[in-house]
């Protein structure tokens, strides 16, 4: 067994790193920190330097991590930029691909998946939003909420009821995925601004008002969209794990450069020390869970309790190490760029799921192994 | 003040913070704090809460007062931290000078504001030093920095004062939290008489105050935490997941009834605590609990939380801002050891 990355692998982490300092720079961070506007000349520079790239994940989540950990608002939002992309690539027809799927993979095009609705955040089978459908293919009404690159993406992969469930049991039966245009008649994305952290973000809350989605555009088989989506975010979480463990590190990063700057007193002291140590083990275990649920969904074998846990505990460990480190700094941090990765780790325990939906996940999966191994 | 009268003034200040603070918290933190809003706080008397009535102030005990604070934190944050650095901070320190009537009477009628510029929070020293007659250096940490009266503790060779002073300059940044005061740094260079030292060994008498008050700190986390958690009861029995509501949910009901508790515990601990270490106790208790309580706060809200609209992820903000502006971790854990322990306890 061995616990090394391939040399490519590393070698792109430390492009990665070189890339996140050089470019992400301390006027542009608040600038967009401020402004809450897309990142959109950097995410063409990151697409130039090839860190988009699907031919091999481990490239993206090393790059994922090392971007969060200079900056997770600029660093998520350029990454994101192809979010979704899994979805075409495992479910889209070549159709599909050849018009939505593979521009976003050169640059071209920006994608999102809508999923969330303001009556159904983690409760991913209670979403209202409907396809109905016509001689000529479907029509789309529903209302979208909390949607990463809404306001910015040329496409959605969006999930819809297109019959109603069978029972109470099976509301997850009947949702159909399909791609919607943002310029499409009838789509209405506004802008969310004013978040706690990750402002570099896109987030937007979508109307579709009588939109005409075309039969071509149906990802997967219709009314089995819910499973598309499922096996989309067991993808997806470990991307958000990376984003957790690279804000983590970039927190002790800066009590390391901080501790460094002060008379050795200070970080001689051991409940500094203590705390420096508990820290970096965290933060390693996060890194080697996320690590091992990346083994199995990049070799196509998902374990998605092993996913659940990565994003459950990395998200977890990403803002303890932020009050930690705080705590230590103290009335210094203000202002600096501690104060803005305490702001945006938050958002690791909310989005893609909340902490209490992967507890769920992993525990149900934990008890039905139970069941089955009797 | 009769313990009565006591009574009904806390009850109508808490009548205040929910008919005038409670709908216009969202604009105070955008806005900071208007000169309308400080008048209507010198006219309830809150801004010379503790000063005796003889001498200009509402003669208000500190029990009161702290419960004062918490029930306007409730509902504004940073309209409780002002009253606690106006009352605490600025008014009482110049109430142990003899001369500072003036003053005092024009921080109290609302027509003056008054800020404290101190590093006994910081990990280390500022540099704001006096020598002869000569105060200079700078402070980057100044809640106020814009105030018109500012008191500055400045270090000597040997001793350290407490000196009214005007600053050089100052800038403005905007803050973690408590977004409603404004914040950052001033520099000063000026000379000064002996009738602006208002007193010495000033870092000793500063530190014993900030000790003293602990309670009061702890009384303003305290309402941040029943404010955040009673907004999170309250959105619980309003949205649905899994077509239940979110109350319904073992997890969520244990750990809210768990802040809940915990809360009442310290608000009743709150009414007890006589002694210094039992107010710095409080107070580190009380601050923990308002970080807790603003995390589950938001967590709850989910996504909504993380926006500003609802105004939870302000909690989130402000309980750590708090912290940082009033506590020090080290140096509170050596006053407690000292006492509890003994004498070179917490060193290494």
């Amino acid at each position: 067994m061995s616990f090394e990355l391939p040399q490519e692998v590393e070698e792109t982490r430390k492009r990665a790193r070189d890339f996140a300092l050089r470019e992400f720079t301390k006027d542009l961070i608040d600038h967009y920190d401020e402004t809450e506007e897309y990142p959109n000349e950097i995410r063409k520079k990151v697409f130039d330097s090839g860190f988009i790239t699907i031919e091999n994940p481990w490239n993206m989540l090393v790059a994922m991590e090392e971007f969060c950990r200079v900056d997770p608002g600029i660093g998520l939002s350029t990454l994101a930029s192809v979010f979704g992309s899994e979805i075409l690539l495992l479910y889209g027809t070549d159709e599909q691909k050849e018009k939505y799927l593979y521009p976003t993979l050169k640059g071209e095009k920006i994608s999102a998946v809508a999923v969330t609705e303001p009556g159904a955040g983690s409760d991913v089978a209670g979403i209202s939003s409907r396809l109905e459908k016509t001689d000529k293919g479907w029509i789309l009404n529903g209302h979208k909420m909390f949607i990463t690159n809404g306001t910015v993406a040329d496409h959605y992969y969006l999930l819809a009821r297109s019959t109603p469930p069978p029972s109470k049991e099976k509301r997850h039966h009947g949702l159909t995925l399909s791609i919607v245009e943002r310029r499409w008649k009838g789509v209405n994305p506004v802008k969310l601004k004013g978040k706690l952290g990750m402002r570099a973000t896109d987030t937007a809350e979508i109307t579709f008002e009588n939109v005409e989605v075309p039969n071509e555009n149906i990802v997967g088989e219709e009314g089995k969209g819910f499973y598309i989506i499922m096996t989309f975010f067991n993808i997806s979480r470990v991307y958000v794990a990376a984003q957790s463990v690279g804000t983590a590190q970039g927190i002790l990063d800066l009590l390391v450069e901080y501790l460094s700057s002060k008379p050795s007193s200070f970080r001689e002291m051991e409940y500094v020390q203590f705390a420096l140590a508990e820290m970096s083990a965290l933060i390693e275990a996060a890194r080697n869970i996320t690590y091992k649920a990346a083994t199995k969904v990049f070799s196509f074998n998902p374990d998605p309790a092993l996913t659940s846990m990565a994003k459950y505990y990395a998200a977890e460990i990403a803002n303890q190490v932020a009050n930690v480190a705080f705590k230590i700094v103290g009335m210094e941090a203000s202002g600096t760029k501690l104060e803005k990765l305490y702001r945006d780790a938050k958002i690791t325990e909310i989005w893609e799921g909340t902490s209490e939906i992967e507890k769920l996940v992993i525990s149900r999966m934990i008890l039905k192994r139970i069941q089955e191994a009797k | 003040m009769s313990s009565e009268e006591q009574k009904l003034l806390v009850s109508m200040i808490e009548q205040f913070a929910k008919t005038e603070l409670e709908n216009t918290a969202q604009k105070i933190e955008k806005e900071g704090i208007s000169t309308d809003l400080r008048k209507r706080l010198a006219e309830l008397g809150l801004l010379a809460a503790t000063i005796p009535q003889s001498e200009g102030g509402s003669g208000i005990d500190r029990k009161s007062f702290s419960l004062i604070l918490m029930a306007l934190a409730k509902y504004s944050a940073s309209v409780a931290y002002f009253t606690y650095l106006q009352n605490t901070l600025v008014n009482e320190l110049l109430f142990k000078s003899q001369n500072k009537k003036e003053e005092i009477a024009k921080i109290a009628s609302g027509e003056a504001t008054g800020t404290l510029v101190h590093d006994l929070n910081l990990n280390f020293q500022h540099e704001i030093f006096v020598k002869g007659s000569d105060l200079y250096g700078s402070n980057n940490f100044v809640t106020l920095p814009d105030a018109d009266i500012h008191l500055v503790l400045a270090r000597s060779e040997g001793s350290s004062y407490l000196i009214h002073a005007k600053p050089a300059s100052n800038a403005i940044r905007k803050p973690l939290g408590f977004r409603g005061l404004s914040f950052g740094n001033v520099n000063y260079k000026a000379q000064i008489g002996s009738d602006k030292i208002i007193f010495k060994d000033a870092e000793n008498i500063l530190q014993n105050h900030f000790f003293e008050t602990g309670d009061q700190i702890a009384a303003i986390a305290l309402g941040m935490s029943e404010s955040a958690i009673e907004k999170a009861i309250e959105y619980s029995k309003e949205r649905k997941a899994f077509e239940s509501y979110l109350y319904e949910f073992q997890p969520i009901s244990a750990v809210l009834i768990d802040m809940k508790g915990r809360i009442e515990e310290l608000k009743k601990a709150l009414m007890l605590t006589e002694s210094v270490q039992e107010k710095i106790t409080l107070k580190l208790n009380s601050l923990e609990t308002a970080r807790l309580a603003s995390r589950i706060a938001l967590q709850i809200h989910g996504g909504y939380g993380y926006l500003e609209d609802l105004g939870v992820e302000r909690y989130y903000r402000d309980s750590m801002h708090f912290t940082m502006l009033a506590s020090n971790y080290v140096k509170e854990m050596k006053a407690l050891s000292k006492d509890v322990i003994a004498p070179d306890a917490f060193k290494i």
